[in-house]
């Protein structure tokens, strides 16, 4: 790869890969915000504009916890999330559906074991108690061929692609065995069925290079593009219509793969990127673990941490069904409030316990920078943490997450005599070494301390002292407060980037690398001509290269 | 919380007969009665988040004759049970820039560095509890546990660059597979004794069933290879690692084992904690594994111990800035964590078993990620390492090592004490001094 080594030289690409040092960004977000569209400088353009493109590799691909539950559910009308037991997936680059990162281990494939089991047996007796045929489509102890028609439709839907007929054969053998042990045939075909979600064809997402050892760009063949388009949108396997655009092989025609995303979008099971993709990107699933400390916040309860969560995926939801532009996640006149969260806000009730869509114009809430969730994952259990809040919107919003202290750094005093915050983080700052990142991530954060470490408005700090929301971004903008301040990070041109470096990771299961620099330039400079509208991004980034494509890896050959 | 417990004495099939037996003399249940039995080695590595305060963990004098210091004093019935090592330190653990936490959380047992990857090109050693599985594993029917109080389920970066692969799991069966470990007890307890109930014809059934359902996917996987890339036929390598250790437990006879009832699954650290505990001591006691890696939370925690009165998280607190408000949050922690050990001490001490008690027969390390929190240094290392390691350590002392020692020597002596030849893992230069007394 060493034709592509100029690619980290390109600033706003540096940007998008999170690779920025913090005196490197600063002086990047004053470059970028001289263009105001964050068009490319002409050198970027230049290069990209002849350069080949390259896919990227993706390592076959284990399904996660989540992916899982969804599957099963999907494939077997099971909602039992029997993966709440398998060990938590690690994550990477923000996500934990990073194949790389995805590894197993006797403990997990002892889980999945006892999982196929217990999924194969209820939903065999599940069949037989109500007259289904999700599984059973025929009576193995009646019919001596019915065990070969079970097996092969089942490996069809679980492996989400047709079996050979060998393969079939072995997993017939199980049923030989279970004779021999003197059970009936429909256990010998449930062992069968077993094995199958034991198989790596069900266990990953297997995709195939004619040439293993080819770095070549080749389209994935349908049945990939399919599994790999359904578990993006939906963390789950394709369900038929999906599955028949595969096998009539119209499925890589862009208007076919947009017409199905927009599908896929408005279906239920578009939940899954909510929950996967906005609870990671937006940090929401953290607030499951959140403990903020009940002699300070007393008002904390389990209620407050369920609305503040759903608050996000409702918002989240929102932009997405609307199609609106991904600049609204700063700042949107609504939002979505049951009475719980409403009293925690200050706002008026809404009339009950569910959620429901809020006009919040004139009020101080509208946009992810005033959500509970959001700012009370990223406090301390005792205070708030202006460094964690700016070091949110510049890593997870503008993707120039800037690294952490070194080591004896003098940390911030604590506790009273000490000053407010704001002047403690300043004497902090005077430090040069702490200084260059710091004046990256306390102005943003100063400007939402309005918000106390739950998320509740307050005009006063701990100590009596009135709030100074008032603050400086690095390229001189001037803010008072959280509108102010989302109003100016809504213009920063790295936003729309990095929103698509966001997806496309969650999108491919991998890293973003610097080969795929231009894979990026191309998705962006399209998500913005279509108004940074997300729904659109996700048709944009379906239908890009590295998503339709892939190519093997050199030196493969042992 | 659902109580259960160990029963004293326990129920062994045989000839017809009921017959009741002490605990000790079916620890190994390959062994008739009468034989001398053989001692197995049992190693326990024990994880501790963000550092200890050392200045309140190091006694001041050394040798069996020092003064208990205040985070060791919960220790103090065990005192001739333990060495407190220090000075020690690993140096293969220290990150590339920033990432101590995460970068000494994965070096913990393997001394080796870490690569600094978000994900793609996961690089590390292997762990020394692997090393010591890979040779005594074989004899029971789980090669090693690994075990912990918190799973992954971080967002955002884990630290600095480091994927949480490195951040969450302590155990590495190779340089690219990290075990993810079982964090809750109920799982935990059905997977050790989930199967003693049933009778000798419905096991051997279903160890045929299980070996069948293996041998199909593992030729699905073989088949599979062939057609794959380098990193994906390396994907496919953990797998089949996998099936093969399953495989061994599939044919491993059902343990006659005292089956206590199913714990609950607290949401409780306390209760998390304890219950975990017991059940080490149970697949020890009942010779279900020989070696144990536990994590008590992740690299860099910062869980808020609201219990002993403390309002902020661990990792904060453990950025002391040399304050005495964080000074005291600290002690309160690593004293509440030297209690944790005091009990499973406690636990293991009273099992008896031939040539003394279950921990004499044991080597129980506890250490952290990094040692000062704030400074992340990776030298002068916070150790213990209770047990006697079936003789091979003298225990009931403090001994400081003055000369940076790696403690990849100290894994190659516990390794020693549990009849395997470590000699050249990672940095180690040798065995370590000073363990015999």
């Amino acid at each position: 790869m060493g034709h592509f080594r100029f690619w980290p030289a390109i600033p706003l690409v540096s940007a998008l890969l999170g690779l920025a040092a913090c005196s490197g960004s600063s002086k990047l977000a004053v470059e970028n915000a001289q263009p105001p569209s964050g068009a490319p400088t002409s050198t970027e353009a230049a290069i990209c504009a002849t350069a080949p493109r390259d896919p990227g590799r993706v390592t076959v691909h284990r399904l996660n916890r989540a992916e899982y539950n969804n599957t099963v559910r999907d494939l077997l009308g099971d909602t039992t999330a029997p993966a709440r037991d398998f060990p938590d997936d690690d994550s990477g680059y923000g996500f934990d559906n990073i194949a790389d990162v995805l590894s197993i281990g006797p403990l997990l494939l002892e889980k999945y074991q006892s999982a196929a089991e217990q999924l194969i047996n209820a939903a065999w007796d599940r069949d037989i108690a109500n007259g289904t045929t999700v599984v059973r489509i025929c009576d193995p102890n009646a019919d001596s061929s019915c065990a070969r028609q079970v097996l092969t439709r089942f490996a069809l839907r679980a492996w989400r692609r047709p079996a050979e007929s060998d393969e079939i054969d072995r997993y017939l053998a199980l049923v030989s065995t279970a004779s021999g042990q003197q059970d009936p045939p429909d256990a010998g075909v449930k062992l069968a069925l077993q094995a199958m979600l034991v198989s790596p064809h069900f266990l990953y997402r297997v995709e195939l290079d004619t040439n293993p050892d080819s770095p070549t760009a080749h389209p994935l063949n349908e049945r990939e593009l399919a599994s790999r388009l359904s578990y993006f949108l939906w963390s789950s396997m394709p369900d038929d219509e999906l599955t028949a655009r595969a096998s009539d092989g119209t499925l890589h025609d862009p208007a076919v793969l947009e017409q199905q995303v927009r599908r896929m979008l408005r279906d239920p099971k578009a939940a899954a990127l909510r929950q996967n993709f906005a609870g990671e990107w937006l940090y929401t699933r953290a607030v499951d673990g959140i403990q903020p400390n009940s002699s300070l916040f007393p008002t904390f309860d389990s209620a407050l941490r369920g609305a503040m969560r759903q608050e996000t995926e409702m918002f989240f939801q929102s932009l997405l069904d609307e199609n609106r532009s991904v600049l609204d996640l700063l700042g949107a006149d609504y939002t979505f409030l049951n009475d719980r969260l409403a009293d925690h806000y200050g706002l008026p009730s809404v009339g009950g316990s569910t959620l429901r869509r809020v006009v919040t114009t004139g009020t101080n809430r509208g946009g992810i920078l005033t959500q509970a969730s959001f700012l009370t994952v990223t406090s301390q259990p005792n205070r708030t943490s202006p460094v964690k809040r700016g070091k949110f919107v510049l890593g997870q919003l503008l993707c120039t997450e800037p690294p952490p202290p070194p080591p004896n750094v003098p940390p911030l005093p604590e506790g009273s005599g000490q000053g407010t915050l704001r002047q403690r983080l300043e004497a902090h700052r005077s430090n040069p070494a702490c200084a260059s990142c710091h004046s990256l991530m306390d102005p943003i954060g100063f400007g939402l301390e309005n918000f106390d470490g739950i998320g509740k408005w307050r005009d006063r700090d701990t100590d009596g002292s009135l709030i100074d929301a008032t603050g400086v971004l690095p390229d001189n903008k001037t803010f008072n407060g959280a509108k102010e301040l989302a109003a100016a990070l809504k213009t920063d041109p790295r936003l729309p980037g990095c929103v698509v470096s966001k997806v496309l990771t969650y999108a491919l299961g991998r890293g973003p690398t610097a080969a795929d620099a231009c894979a990026i330039e191309d998705i962006t400079r399209a998500f913005e001509s279509r108004g940074n509208r997300l729904a659109d991004l996700f048709v944009v980034i379906a239908t890009s290269a590295p998503f339709v494509q892939r190519r093997g890896e050199p030196g493969a050959t042992p | 919380m659902k109580k259960w417990q160990l029963s004293r004495r326990t129920v062994l099939r045989g000839a017809g007969a009921v017959l009741a037996l002490p605990v000790l003399e079916q620890m190994w249940p390959s062994v008739a009665r009468g034989q001398t039995p053989p001692r197995p080695r049992r190693f326990l590595a024990w994880y501790v988040p963000c550092g200890i305060y050392m200045q309140k963990f190091t006694p001041q004098e050394v040798g069996s004759q020092y003064v208990l210091t205040p985070i060791l004093q919960p220790l103090a019935p065990h005192m001739s049970d333990y060495l407190v090592l220090t000075g020690l330190a690993n140096r293969p653990a220290q990150p590339d820039g920033p990432g101590d936490h995460a970068s000494g959380t994965g070096a913990f047992l393997t001394a080796a560095h870490p690569y600094k990857t978000q994900g793609a090109d996961i690089s590390n050693g292997i762990s020394t509890d692997q090393v010591i599985a890979n040779q005594i594993g074989q004899y029971t029917r789980f090669p090693s546990l690994q075990l912990g109080t918190r799973g992954g389920g971080s967002v955002g970066d884990c630290d600095s660059g480091y994927s949480c692969a490195y951040a969450n799991n302590i155990s590495w069966s190779g340089p690219s597979t990290p075990l993810p470990k079982e964090v809750n007890p109920q799982s935990l307890f059905d997977r050790l004794v989930g199967d003693v109930q049933q009778t000798e014809a419905q096991a051997a059934k279903r160890r045929l069933y299980q070996q069948s359902v293996l041998d199909i996917v593992r030729n699905d996987t073989n088949r599979l290879q062939a057609k794959l890339g380098r990193t994906d036929r390396r994907k496919m390598d953990e797998y089949l690692t996998s099936v093969r250790e399953i495989e061994r437990r599939v044919q491993s006879q059902t343990p006659a084992c005292p089956v206590g009832s199913s714990p609950s699954a607290p949401v409780d650290i306390r209760d998390r904690t304890t219950l975990m505990l017991d059940l080490i001591v149970l697949a020890f006691q009942c010779d279900l594994t020989r070696v144990i890696s536990f994590m008590l939370e992740n690299a860099g925690s910062n869980y808020a111990f609201d219990f002993l009165g403390l309002s902020g998280g661990h990792h904060s607190y453990s950025h002391h800035g040399t304050d005495q408000a964080n000074y005291d949050a600290l002690q309160a922690i690593d004293t509440w964590e030297m209690q944790q050990l005091a009990y499973l001490l406690g636990r293991m001490k009273s099992v008896p078993e031939p040539g003394g008690s279950l921990l004499d027969n044991s080597v129980v390390l506890l250490s952290s990620e990094i040692s000062d929190g704030d400074r992340h240094n990776h030298n002068n290392m916070p150790v213990i390492v209770a047990g006697r390691g079936g003789g091979a350590f003298a225990p009931g002392r403090h001994v400081r090592y003055d000369t940076e020692l790696p403690l990849a020597n100290l894994y190659v002596s516990i390794a020693a004490a549990c009849g395997v030849d470590a000699s050249g893992f990672g940095n180690s230069t040798g065995p370590l001094p000073g363990l015999t007394g």
